[in-house]
């Protein structure tokens, strides 16, 4: 997608993490960091011509790519370099990555890393474990929005 | 886990779904997927298609065998998973129209999930 479209689903989905409690909402709370921090990286990765802004959805399956025609409202399946990448890593670019970026991505692996045991497991966090979430998010949105030249109202 | 656990899950990120609204469209369809795979979860248990110790992380990574068999034991609960699902790569890692009407329908297919697995729980 374009870095435009992917800033724009940042703000939406970081204006809806405000609403939820790391605690209390921990599940929706990783789901919607990890993707509010995915769409700042496709806009870093694209902004500093790592990957393409394609006019593509990357889909479930690492390196597929849904491809909408927009005048019928279809889409096609279709393999390509990236594109938008799924997380952090995936799929791999096989380049290094700007110190910003990689510090990035770093944190928002942290945060994608709370997937299994929080969100598809049965783990409760531990009292007080939410704090390194947040501050992974924070160290994620901060160097992105560096790296993009934006700024992030808190 | 467990189908206890499930539910337990699934009311978990239903209550959290209450906090937003549509137009944060992105994590009301990602939230109906979570809450709507652990009640898929549930369906999947008590049929006896899947152990407590394999639960399905997307209704299409499911083996071409397994998802025969759920189309036919649970045809509703699996198309409601499979339309949240394909609403995540149309406005979640899409830009396609009308995000909110998305999560509406996301919704919607979540409560389809929801009432299947507390129907047949009461049954």
């Amino acid at each position: 997608m374009k870095i435009e479209t992917h800033i724009d689903k940042f703000h939406r989905l970081d204006a809806a993490l405000g609403r939820l409690r790391p605690d209390a909402d921990c599940e929706l709370w990783i789901w919607t960091a990890m993707n509010a921090c995915v769409n700042l990286l496709n806009a870093a990765l694209h902004r500093a011509r790592l990957t393409e802004e394609t006019d593509s959805f990357h889909t479930q399956v690492e390196g597929l790519y849904a491809c909408p025609d927009r005048a019928h409202g279809t889409l096609t399946d279709a393999v390509h370099p990236p594109g938008d990448v799924m997380h952090a890593g995936q799929p791999a670019l096989g380049t290094p990555l700007p110190d910003a970026i990689a510090n990035a991505s770093v944190a928002l692996a942290l945060i994608e890393n709370l997937r299994e045991p929080y969100v598809r497991g049965s783990e409760a966090p531990a009292a007080g474990a939410s704090a390194e979430w947040e501050r992974a998010y924070r160290t994620c949105v901060d160097r992105l929005s560096e790296t993009l030249n934006i700024s992030i109202s808190r | 886990m467990n189908e206890r656990m499930h539910v337990r899950k699934a009311e978990r990120i239903e209550r959290s779904l209450g906090l937003l609204d549509v137009e944060a469209f992105e994590a009301v369809i990602e939230g109906a997927m979570l809450a709507g795979t652990h009640w898929f979860n549930v369906l999947l248990h008590r049929a006896g298609v899947a152990a407590e110790n394999a639960d399905a992380m997307h209704a299409e990574f499911l083996t071409a065998g397994i998802r025969r068999k759920v189309a036919v034991l649970m045809p509703g609960a699996l198309a409601a998973l499979d339309e949240i699902e394909t609403l995540r790569t149309t406005h979640v890692r899409g830009d396609m129209p009308d995000g909110s009407a998305a999560a509406r329908r996301a919704l919607a297919c979540l409560a389809r999930l929801r009432e299947e697995a507390t129907k047949r729980s009461a049954a």
